[in-house]
């Protein structure tokens, strides 16, 4: 059986297969003019190209970060600068995210990296959970999409970090570690020097990471233009099912955590806590961003983990949504 | 998949980010600041993807099998290159249309003086939109107003006067629409600009909620702008 496989993978290259894909490519761009100017069709274009090229920079600087942090930071660094103790480790680790101004995307390879450097998982899962969420382009933009209530801006910081830091220390108390798996590290770059393993690094993870990514904008495009808008507005008036609907389409639309206050504002049918549970899921939960966790950690990882957040972060803005706005 | 073809997958993601970024096609997808960014992001994918190709040799292969996942960064270089998708329209209007807010302060908007040297005032349609929930809507009646935008149907017949807004990128798009409370020729998608009078807002057909409308003078069909969502 193995040995069939070699002689498969021998026989036709991978870079035959791109040709040939390329050729179909160009075959459809000429033959089939028409045959993709449905609305429906054009309409799922544009938003699964709008996704990934939203996402496309940020992802580029995660992966650059996360190389740096592979290649030139050493190990020591981090065991200097984090608390031994995991519980205590996890509310620093939160914290640190308001220092890492990206969304999503680029948190994901960061933690792994981390995670590769020796960073106590826990730890590390707390920095991947708050620092799209709690940054200061995001939080500024929070306060611009909602001039009238600044403390939504409280709230969303708050519900945040509350959700990173008890996520990190369900980790620690329930996580195995058999359920991560750290994306292995190529042996090939290594005994070369520093540059040559930094581009290794960046090539392996862009190629890795973009294909998760495009799974993430295929899931979110299709959602888009399958659920009208109409479906949304007929739960507003609702206080339970409308917190739980935001948080719902939070994970379905998996826009980019700076733009998310934006499409929040402009929920207007919708309370003010509804509002925030959009805010606090959206950055720790969505389709894209599960896509890219089960790329870097493993899919068993990303099953456990991915359910916990949601059931955590909706807890966590309808609790601080009830005490603050 | 070997790294020669990892390689060459993203010098063709990296070449199409800098094709769209760099003429006026991610206008389509994104807001106009946005494109700094992903003209740095298309470099490093290029630059990257080019030094691996580079220095690629035969027989260098370890083996090393990429993931399968990676021929996934096909898909968006496809849907560019045969698709070529342009901006939203008509069809995501229907679907992502929503109730105007009223604005929240006593003393109504204005809407400034004419344009200079003109009859009218040119308004965003979702400043024109804002101003006609207000409770006082004086300083909209009696003046000529500039709007525009592209034709959407309104279900029972007749047309709005039509913009996607855009908060970031595409997949966060809702729609503005202003009733052109008169008769209009025209087809969806047509880009149009329209000097007309307020005009009371209407019941939305089904739902009921009150919609903008506008009573069209002069409807003059225009081509579409470059960036055609509002802020």
């Amino acid at each position: 059986m193995h040995d069939e496989v070699q002689v498969t993978r021998a026989r036709v290259r991978s870079t035959d297969v791109l040709v040939v894909l390329l050729l179909a490519v160009v075959a459809a761009r000429f033959l089939l003019p028409g045959a993709f100017d449905g609305a429906a069709v054009r309409a799922w274009s544009t938003v699964f190209v709008a996704v990934c090229l939203q996402a496309l920079p940020f992802l580029v600087l995660g992966v650059l970060l996360s190389a740096a942090i592979s290649t030139l930071v050493p190990p020591s660094f981090f065991a200097r600068a984090l608390p031994r103790r995991p519980a205590l480790a996890v509310p620093v680790a939160g914290a640190a995210g308001l220092v890492l101004p990206g969304c999503e995307c680029a948190s994901v390879p960061v933690a792994g990296s981390l995670v590769r450097r020796g960073v106590t998982p826990a730890a590390a899962l707390a920095f991947l959970l708050s620092a799209p969420a709690i940054n200061p382009v995001v939080l500024v933009a929070t306060a611009v999409a909602f001039p009238d209530d600044p403390e939504m801006v409280v709230a969303r910081f708050l519900a945040s970090l509350a959700v990173a830091v008890v996520m990190g220390w369900l980790w620690s108390a329930f996580g195995r570690g058999e359920w991560l798996r750290p994306p292995v590290r190529h042996g090939h770059t290594a005994g070369t020097g520093r540059a040559a393993a930094f581009l290794g690094v960046v090539q392996h993870d862009l190629v890795h990471a973009g294909g998760f990514l495009v799974v993430g904008g295929l899931t979110a495009a299709t959602l888009q233009v399958v659920v009208p808008r109409a479906w949304l507005d007929a739960v507003a008036d609702e206080p339970v099912l409308a917190v739980l609907v935001l948080a719902l389409l939070a994970v379905v639309l998996a826009i980019c955590s700076e733009a998310d206050a934006f499409v929040a504002a402009g929920l207007t049918s919708f309370s003010l806590s509804a509002r925030l549970a959009f805010l606090v899921v959206g950055p720790a939960v969505d389709v894209k961003l599960v896509a890219l966790q089960a790329g870097t950690f493993g899919s068993r990882f990303a099953v456990r983990f991915a359910p916990v957040t949601f059931v955590v972060a909706v807890a966590a803005a309808a609790f601080v949504g009830w005490w603050l706005l | 998949m070997s790294r020669l073809t990892q390689h060459l997958l993203l010098v063709l993601l990296g070449g199409v980010t800098l094709r769209v970024s760099l003429g006026e096609g991610y206008l389509a997808y994104v807001q106009a600041g946005f494109r700094p960014l992903l003209v740095a992001a298309g470099v490093v994918v290029l630059v990257v993807g080019l030094v691996g190709v580079l220095r690629a040799r035969p027989g260098t292969d370890d083996g090393h099998p990429g993931p399968p996942v990676a021929w996934l960064l096909l898909a968006p270089v496809a849907v560019l290159l045969v698709v070529a998708p342009g901006p939203l329209g008509a069809w995501t209007a229907e679907r992502q249309a929503a109730p105007v807010a009223a604005p929240r302060s006593d003393v109504p908007l204005g809407i400034g003086a004419d344009d200079p040297g003109e009859t009218y005032r040119t308004l965003t349609l979702s400043g024109y939109a804002i101003r006609t929930q207000q409770s006082d809507t004086a300083p909209l009646e009696g003046r000529d107003i500039r709007l525009v935008g592209f034709l959407s149907p309104r279900e029972g017949g007749g047309w709005y006067l039509t913009r996607i807004r855009i908060a970031c990128c595409a997949a966060d798009a809702s729609a503005v629409r202003v009733v052109l409370d008169g008769e209009v020729a025209g087809a969806a998608d047509q880009w149009v600009e329209v000097v007309g009078r307020y005009a009371p807002s209407l019941p939305h057909p089904t739902e009921g909620y009150p919609e903008p409308a506008l009573t069209p003078d002069v409807v003059t069909p225009v081509p579409a702008p470059a960036d055609g969502y509002e802020d």
